[in-house]
Formats: C-alpha cells, structure tokens, sequence
C-alpha cells in the first residue's frame, strides 16, 4: 500500500498543472456562465439569464454556430479530399514520392497567423487573386474577396484546405502503411489493376482511418480561432463569425466574461461528445481493458 | 512507405500524368510561399504594382529592423519571448509527463485505467474554453504580460497527449533492464532518471517535437495575456501589420518571412519525426 502511493507521487506533478489547468477552469467557466461579471467588479449572479439570452435573443449567436459548423463539415471534407487523393498518389511510389510528401506536409507546420496574413494580401482587391483574373482577362470575377459577405467565409475555409490537406494526407498515409502487402500480392496475381487495387481493397481497409480523422478534424474546425480572426476578425458583418471569436469578442471586447462562458461551456460539451467517438474509434477502450 | 516502385503503375503515361497531378499541387502549395519570399525583397510599391515579377533587385530595406522598430513591431522581442516560452513549456512538459507516463506503464498507481481514461478525455478539451477563468487566475496573481502565464498552461494543456505517447511507449520498455538496475540497488525513482531515460531520448524528443510547433504558433491565449508589446510572442506580434490604415506591404513580407523560417528550419530538420509522430499518436494500429 505504500508502495502504491509512493508510486503515485510520480503522478503528482501532472495531476496539479491538469487540475489547476484545465479541471478547474472548465468547472470555473460553467460557474461564470451563471453570472454576470465584467472583469473588475464582483460576479453577479443571475441563473440562466445568460442562456436564455443567448438562445433565444442572440441571432448573431445562431449565425455564429452556422458558421462554425459549415466551416467545420467544409474544411473537413475539402482536406480530406485532397488527402486522400495525395496519399493515393504518393502510396503508389513514383520516383521522387518523399519530396511530395515533404511539401505537402510543410504548410501544416506554419503559423495559421502568419499564414492568414499572406492570404489577406492574396485577396486583396489588389492582390494576387485579382490581378491573377485580370491577366486572364476575367475582370468580371473581381472581388473585395474577404470584404464581401458572399464569399468572405468560403474563402476563410479554402485558406484552410490550403494549409491542412497535407496533414489528412499523412494520416491516409500512416493508416495505408498498416496495410499488408499481402493483400496487394494476392490481388495482383488475381489479375486487379492498380485502380481495382485501390477501390476494393486500400478504401475500405481505411474504413478506421476516415473516422478518426473525420472526427479530429471536425472538432478542430469547431474550435478555430486563429484563422478567422486573423483573415476577418469576424467579419464583414459577422459573415464569418465563429463560435470562438464570439466569445473572445464577448470576453475581450465589451466585457461581458459571463455570457462569453457560455459559449465556452457549450464547445467544452461538443468536444466532450466527439471525446467519446473518438475514445471508441482509436480502440483505446480495448487498452484501457489491457490495464 | 511507399511499397510499389514505379515500375508498377501502369503505363508510362499514367506514370506522367501522377507526376504532373503532384508537381499542380506542389505550385499551389508552394508558390503562396515563394511570392511571400519574392515579394520580401521588393520595396512596397513594386509589390503591388509588379506583383507577379522576381524582384528587380534584391531590396534588402525591407528586412531593415529599424524600420519595424519604428512602426513598434519589435521581432526580436517577440522571437526572444517565443523562444522562452518554447523551452520553458517543453522542459516542464517533458519533466512532468515523463514522470507521470513512467509511473502508469511501470509502477503501482492508483487507479491507472481511471487515468488513463481521463487523460484521454482531456485531450479533447477545446482550450477555448478554459480562456476566461485562466486569464482571469493570472490576473488576480498580477501574472499578465508575463511568460509564466503561458508556460505553464501550454505545459498542462499538452500533458495529456504527453503521457498517452510516453506510458504507451514505456509500456514496451524492457522490463528486464528495469529489474536488473533495481536488483542493483536502484530505487525507483534513480531507475528512471539513470537507466530509462537516456534510453528512451528517441521518443521524449519526438514528443518535444511534436509539442513544439503547436506551441510556437500559439494564438489565441498569448493574444488574452500578452497585451504589453513587450511581452508579445511572435504570432500576436505579427498582428501588429494587421489593421493599420496604410499598410506597408514590404516591410510586413519580410517581417513574415522572418517570422516562418526558424519553423521552416525546423521543419527541415525534423519533418520525419513529425510525421510519424502525427500518425502514430492518433492511429492506434
């Protein structure tokens, strides 16, 4: 017995940064959505006025979700596209396959910051974009790209898909490596082709792979923050608005720290539910069980 | 990786035509990139007015540090803090989870699977929402503006991930080195700092790996607490060039490009890693 609560002491050290950073913030933020604070005064208790605030008065909040969650399911699908087909393409070992896969991993390493910044000179009303179509005679498709509702948040979500293909694309790689080549042998002696190959059998060996990514990629489409922010704060007129600069906007910009912890409160109960997909997808149940 | 050679795709042209599909995507990755680089060098007129031509000559004014000083975008604070708040976080992050994944692969803790299952659990926390409350702790503690109140969030945030890639790690450690350095005399805690650990440099370097571009980019919690420009890190320096009437295209490319080559570098060096990294930690084979 005292060996196993010396053993713990190793245990210690993690066990206070999570609790005093993470725990206890995430029962702190559902206490602050109960109340009403504005960061210098005392906090003011008020039920669920916040709530029903957000819910039912706050269209810029239903506006907010609808943007988060299209930018979530479209991002996800484009870099999963773009993924797999990558992967595809690189699994199959033409020559120079290692520099590919080099560059297309590359932008996923870069700051999302530094990178929206170079995508706000590419859209530009003068930039690249435009001046791109104007050397194309296509002046007619000008646009103030992240200045016109329309099209402002499909352009946030492409910067994405530029920046996270190549991350899907490793994922696909990693899980076709756990392929067998036997597989691939017996198949090729049974006459399939290269596409046969790959339809029949790479696909729906992935099958484990498309929803893991499927659902790490969501939830971090549901959280992003850097990316829109940095591209259009938000804007213009909240067409690009997020759930995640909602509330930083909420919290930081006109104070109101209680009804920003809603939101947190509710991305902490999303994230809890993808949390149980995801926990059942890895199979990590079955090493709990080795435990 | 790759297990078919070239000679096993089909016709040659199919051949060129896989080659020609990646070189597109390649451009399109790329050249965003390399207009960045272009237009670093170009004074900032020459980058609207010739946006798509190499630079005339290479304009080195640009990159002059006076000229970011000026309009208070002081890059190498902001390098210098980021810098400190990388090595810091990545020095607790690897004390702490080395020790707690130790004491779940190796030893008798209470309660392992409940761990387990809680740090599985808490990987998924968007830290998005722990915004308020942590600023507010670090507030009250006089804490703002200041590095410790980011490194020791980035270090709890990424302990989860930590440990699940350390305990899974060490779970296949050889247990009989273990038993021979405690037969030896060894008390637990020397076993690991003495045997284990210069043993496992491999994968505890490959988690600092893994950790660090995720905490150099950092946004939106060094953007809450860093409000002081002099204790900004890079990715909310950078904002600086963002909202200004008149922005200087120039100085704000060479001061991008300064601010992506120490990850460029990094990745260079390191891709590999990162790569199987990101793979393995989330696909349990």
């Amino acid at each position: 017995m005292r060996e196993q609560l010396a053993d713990t002491t190793f245990l210690l050290p993690a066990i206070i940064f999570i609790v005093l950073f993470i725990i206890w913030p995430i029962i702190q933020s559902l206490a602050l959505s109960f109340f009403r604070w504005d960061g210098v005064g005392p906090w003011k208790f008020i039920g669920l006025y916040n709530y029903e605030k957000m819910f039912t008065r706050d269209k810029y909040f239903y506006l907010a979700l609808k943007n988060t969650v299209l930018f979530a399911v479209v991002t996800t699908i484009g870099e999963m596209s773009i993924g797999l087909v990558l992967a595809i393409l690189i699994d199959l070992g033409i020559r120079g396959w290692k520099f590919f896969r080099f560059v297309f991993f590359l932008p996923v390493a870069l700051s999302q910051v530094a990178i929206s910044l170079l995508w706000v000179r590419i859209y530009a009303r003068n930039g690249l974009i435009n001046r791109l179509l104007e050397i194309l005679h296509l002046e007619s498709l000008h646009h103030v790209w992240l200045g016109d509702a329309r099209y402002a948040l499909w352009c946030v979500c492409l910067v994405s898909i530029w920046q996270y293909g190549g991350w899907h694309m490793i994922f696909f790689l990693a899980g076709m490596q756990n392929i067998d080549s036997q597989i691939y042998e017996s198949a090729k002696m049974d006459g399939a082709t290269t596409m046969r190959r790959i339809f029949s059998f790479t696909l729906p060996l992935l099958k484990n792979v498309f929803f893991i990514i499927i659902t790490l990629s969501l939830i971090l489409g549901f959280k992003n923050f850097d990316l829109v922010y940095v591209l259009t704060t938000g804007g213009p007129a909240h067409a690009t608005e997020v759930l995640a600069t909602q509330m930083y906007q909420h919290a930081f910009d006109v104070h109101h720290y209680g009804y920003a912890s809603v939101i947190g409160v509710i991305m902490v109960v999303v994230a809890l539910i993808f949390s149980i997909f995801y926990i059942r997808l890895t199979g990590y149940r079955k090493e709990i069980a080795e435990l | 990786m790759a297990r078919f050679k070239s000679n096993d795709i089909g016709t040659p042209f199919v051949n060129a035509l896989i080659i020609f599909v990646l070189c597109i995507w390649v451009i399109m990755q790329l050249y965003p990139v390399f207009w960045l680089f272009m237009s670093s060098f170009k004074p900032s007129l020459e980058v609207r007015a010739k946006i798509f031509a190499l630079p005339r000559s290479l304009y080195l004014e640009n990159y002059n540090f006076a000229a970011f000083n000026k309009m208070n975008i002081t890059l190498h604070i902001y390098l210098k803090n980021s810098i400190v708040v990388a090595a810091f976080s990545l020095t607790f992050l690897t004390i702490v989870s080395v020790l707690a994944a130790y004491g779940i692969a190796k030893l008798k803790v209470i309660g392992k699977n409940i761990f387990i299952v809680a740090f599985l659990g808490l990987m998924g926390v968007p830290v998005h929402g722990l915004m308020i409350p942590i600023f507010y702790f670090f507030v009250r503690l006089h804490l703002l503006d200041n590095v410790i109140g980011l490194i020791l969030p980035y270090t709890a945030f990424n302990v989860p991930f930590a440990v699940l890639i350390l305990q899974s790690y060490f779970r296949q450690f050889p247990d009989d080195l273990i038993d021979a350095a405690r037969i030896d005399g060894c008390s637990k805690r020397m076993t690991l700092f003495q045997v284990v650990i210069p043993i496992s440099l491999g994968a505890i370097s490959s988690v600092c790996i893994l950790n660090f571009i995720g905490i150099w980019n950092e946004f939106l919690f060094a953007l809450v607490m860093m409000r002081d420009n002099a204790a900004k890190t890079l990715p909310v320096g950078l904002m600086g060039f963002k909202g200004r009437y008149v922005v200087q295209w120039g100085p704000m490319m060479a001061a991008l490009v300064i601010a992506i080559i120490p990850t460029i570098i990094f990745y260079f060096i390191f891709h590999r890693n990162l790569m199987k990294g990101i793979s393995v930690g989330a696909i349990k084979g």
